[in-house]
């Protein structure tokens, strides 16, 4: 693999989950306006509040040096994700779906950026000594605890299947052996955490405009705040990517270019779905949400154990 | 003659456990220096020496040969490091704590005693040599394999209780929070290592491969997610900070646990998927070694500055502290296995080959599916861990200023440096950690003495400083090259730091809003006792009148023995003899110093009675 591919699919990778996302949350917005019986804000929205925040002025309320640091990590965190996940770049030379890192970082690096953007994120709030940041620290924290399991469990489902955890093996695997029930079951419980993930409702506990006025982004503003809200739409094309090669390979058609597009058109109807359970439902308590997830990881068990039974 | 000598030497194995106590061992007694001025009614006698002959046991316990030394050895540790635990004398609780420790470990050395009399008395040339024990094994594991079974159960209690393994391990949550915190480093982070070193010196020098290796490896592997299971999640319901880095001492010896038990069991069947395993282990334990000894450190500074272990009573210590803050925080984030950190690359190791072992088509289908579930179960404790440090770095460095009232400035810098070196070392392990693994490689397979075992740059790859890992099955199946990782970060941070201020925003310092009205910063605190109630209430419950607090008896009803006055009384011997005597000789002593007068003529006369009195003995003396 040489240094050119690796380089030239990072900038796609990193365009598709960075530059596009908001464009993709913009249609959610106004798929959710359209529920909603409201007109909605123009589909690029999204870009305007971002660029609007970058210009603004910046409040901080604590001194402490890991306000500053923490929200570039998180945004530096996913990009990094956004680089160990496949988004339909097929390398036709050798055959092989590998993300840009592949070869670097398999999907346990994958698993763990992505807590590292929950640290991040947890740092920023707890840094900014407000109280609802304190609280929402502790949901955000509590939502990760309980939702990674399960996130983990469909990932590593599909790596006994293709008994390696790289990325690119992992899609390589399922595309040439068919859908299985196993990674069927997978994909349905990858599904099941995908809302809470991204962070939207009926999960969007720790952000809860509602009871804690934001929570761990309450003192945020300007363009810390910009990262911040960045980081979450980078995060929803991330997931939906990895929903969408891994668990759903199919069509696939050997072409760079084609897949890439593919793959974009199955993240766009995915963050729909997404935006539309978002707009039907309520918010969950936080203990509900605790439960439902530790409930839900005993039960993701069964993919396992389909995998492990080989089918 | 009982057939022990005293023969030491050092293969690989014992100089990867040498590299840790010496590193450990600088580190504390640097931190001492400054940290005992804590201490200003206790001795120093009572502490630099024992501290020193702990080291030095230490060494003699990874260095000997021989299994008479090694449990000399073994209880000179015991005793050195009780006698350190009770160093606050006055202190009721430490003194408690240290009986406790104090009987655990004896029962615990009792049945090490026992394990190796009994193989001394099969072996043929009647010798506690390692060899001779080695072929005693052998030679039992052919005839009588039940007795193997006994003698290594024997063994296991005694090496898994002084590793702290759940249940026996029930001692360490007493005995490190009261320890002196530069010595609870060394507890954690040395010796409870040392039943690590004795389970893999016995299960892979002594005990041949066999069938035997096989069970043992699962039952290590069951103790191992006990208290790996256990041990976290009480750790999270601790607002001690001391006492919760003690429990996570438990949980993470756990992962060693459940990796050696995995290398044990898959050795006849995947020797290369075994080796990355017990390397796992190896290198979570060294990686342990370095991040809960920093972290004891941290916890030291804290009560160094603010007198406090409660984590509810302190918070925003960052902007007082920054060289203690970064080094916790490097620290917290290495135990929770964040890259690029040390912590990350080891339960890598371990998770990875616990999970691939589902792949394994050589291991019955039960015991697949247990190594699976157990790979998985240690991936969520992983983030509980991480949840638990948060817990500590947010309410101690973040948030409000508490708890820190007419305090100014960081710690000395002999406390600062220790802190920083090993951090760097978390970080280091992490950037390059082919360095540690191949430190691992050469101590597990010098601890082999037979058998083929994988080369190293088939099971690692030659991706230096990166891995890749081959677990026997023919292609790779997991990665970690940091270098380019971390690369491909710096040029993403640089780009979103310039994102960041393209938009030319100004700063500007304002108050923290509290929702409107005014309210003191102590009113509206988020204290650490609060944090993720509702995760904890799910693993809190009642049964019977035991209460478990995450999973861990906090209250046990121990059945009440009654005893008759008189016994009661023969139990306390300083009431009926130590303090008559005492009494009686400060009479004597009182007799003695009156004669002390103060005039040089009395004295004159005590000395002219004394050489007439010599006189009179030596002439009275029956004459040759």
């Amino acid at each position: 693999m040489g240094l050119g591919w690796v380089i030239g699919v990072s900038i796609l990778n990193l365009f598709l989950a960075l530059a596009l996302s908001p464009l993709l949350e913009g249609c959610g917005r106004k798929l959710r306006a359209m529920v909603h019986s409201r007109i909605g804000p123009p589909i690029i929205q999204p870009y305007y509040d971002l660029a609007k925040l970058l210009g603004k002025e910046d409040l901080r309320s604590s001194a402490n040096p890991l306000v500053r640091v923490a929200p570039l990590v998180c945004l530096g965190t996913v990009a990094i994700a956004a680089l160990l996940v496949p988004m339909g770049t097929f390398q036709a030379s050798t055959r092989t779906f590998e993300p840009p890192l592949g070869a670097y970082g398999d999907t346990l690096l994958f698993i763990y950026s992505i807590a590292l953007a929950a640290v991040a994120t947890i740092v920023t709030g707890a840094a900014s000594d407000n109280p609802f940041a304190f609280v929402g620290a502790s949901r955000e924290m509590m939502m990760h605890l309980t939702v990674e399991p399960v996130l983990a469990i469909a990932l590593i489902t599909a790596a006994i299947n293709a008994g390696s955890f790289r990325m690119g093996d992992m899609v390589f695997w399922y595309h040439a052996h068919g859908p299985t029930p196993s990674m069927i079951l997978a994909a349905v419980f990858f599904f099941l955490a995908l809302q809470a993930q991204v962070g939207k409702l009926p999960f969007d506990i720790p952000e809860a405009e509602q009871e804690v006025m934001g929570g761990t982004f309450i003192e945020q503003s300007g363009p810390q705040y910009a990262l911040l809200r960045w980081s979450l739409m980078a995060k929803q094309v991330v997931f939906c990517s990895v929903f969408c090669q891994i668990f759903v390979p199919w069509p696939m058609v050997g072409h760079i270019a084609w897949d890439v597009l593919i793959n974009l058109a199955k993240v766009f109807v995915l963050v729909l779905i997404i935006a539309l359970i978002d707009a039907v439902n309520p918010r969950l308590r936080i203990d509900q949400a605790v439960r439902y997830y530790l409930c839900l990881g005993f039960v993701s068990l069964s993919a396992i154990v389909l995998a492990l039974a080989g089918v | 003659m009982i057939g022990a000598s005293l023969r030491a030497g050092i293969d690989p194995l014992s100089a990867f456990f040498l590299l840790t106590i010496s590193i450990i061992a600088f580190c504390a007694t640097l931190y001492s220096i400054s940290y005992l001025r804590h201490y200003e009614r206790e001795s120093l006698v009572r502490y630099y020496p024992l501290l020193l002959l702990f080291f030095a046991s230490m060494a003699g316990i990874v260095c000997v040969a021989d299994m008479m030394f090694f449990i000399v050895f073994w209880e000179m540790m015991t005793l050195t490091s009780w006698a350190l635990v009770v160093y606050e004398r006055e202190n009721k609780e430490s003194l408690k704590a240290g009986l406790i420790y104090f009987i655990v470990t004896h029962i615990a050395a009792g049945c090490l005693i026992l394990g190796a009399v009994v193989l001394y008395s099969y072996s043929s040339d009647h010798s506690f040599r390692f060899d001779g024990l080695r072929a005693s094994l052998a030679a039992l594991l052919a005839t009588n394999p039940a007795l193997v079974h006994l003698v290594l159960a024997f063994f296991f209690i005694g090496f898994a209780t002084k590793a702290s393994t759940l249940p026996f391990g029930f001692w360490l949550p007493l005995a490190h929070p009261v320890a002196p915190s530069s010595f609870s480093a060394v507890l954690s982070g040395v010796m409870i290592k040392a039943g690590i070193y004795g389970l893999v010196r016995l299960f892979c020098t002594l005990l041949p491969i066999s069938p035997l290796s096989q069970t043992w490896g699962i039952i290590i592997a069951l103790f191992g997610i006990l208290s790996l299971f256990v041990g976290t999640i009480s750790a999270l319901m601790q607002d001690d900070s001391k006492r919760l880095m003690a429990f996570h001492s438990i949980g993470q010896v756990g992962y060693m646990f459940l990796s050696l038990g995995a290398g044990f069991y898959f050795f006849p069947l995947n020797p290369a998927l075994a080796a990355i395993a017990l390397i796992a282990g190896l290198f979570h334990m060294i990686n342990h070694s370095w991040f809960k000894s920093c972290l004891f450190l941290n916890a030291g500074s804290i009560m160094y500055k603010t007198s406090t272990r409660d984590l509810n009573k302190i918070g925003g210590l960052f902007q007082l502290m920054p060289w203690t803050g970064v080094s916790a925080m490097i620290a917290s984030l290495s135990i929770g296995g964040i890259p690029p950190f040390n912590g990350f690359v080891s339960k890598l190791l371990i998770f990875e080959s616990c999970l691939i072992s589902g792949k394994e088509a050589g291991a019955a289908f039960w015991a697949r599916g247990f190594f699976v579930l157990l790979g998985l179960a240690a991936i969520f404790i992983s983030a509980v861990t991480l949840a638990s440090f948060l817990k500590f770095i947010n309410s101690a460095f973040l948030g409000k200023l508490r708890g820190a009232e007419g305090i100014s400035g960081d710690v000395p810098l002999p406390m600062r440096i220790p802190q920083g070196i090993l951090a760097f070392l978390c970080v280091l392990f992490g950037v390059v950690p082919f360095l540690p693994i191949l430190m691992g490689y050469q101590a597990i397979r010098s601890a082999l003495p037979e058998g083929a075992f994988p080369a190293s740059a088939s099971l690692f790859g030659k991706m230096w400083p990166g891995i890749s890992l081959d677990f026997g099955m023919g292609k790779i199946s997991g990665v970690w090259d940091p270098l380019w990782i971390i690369m491909a970060f710096m040029i993403l941070m640089g780009g979103v730091f310039l994102v960041a201020r393209a938009g030319g925003a100004k700063v500007r310092e304002v108050e923290t809003w509290y929702g409107g009205l005014q309210h003191l910063p102590a009113d509206t605190a988020y204290r650490g006792h609060s944090f993720y109630r509702p995760f904890k209430q799910v693993f809190s419950f009642n049964f019977k009148n035991i209460e478990f607090r995450g999973l861990y008896p906090t209250t046990f009803p121990l059945p009440k023995i009654s005893m008759p006055q008189g016994v009661r009384t023969f139990l306390s011997p300083d009431q009926w003899l130590y303090y008559p005597l005492g009494r009686l000789f400060m009479k004597l002593t009182r007799g003695f110093s009156r004669s002390h007068t103060g005039h040089p003529q009395m004295y004159l006369l005590w000395i002219a009675m004394g050489v007439i009195l010599v006189m009179v003995l030596v002439l009275s003396l029956p004459g040759e």
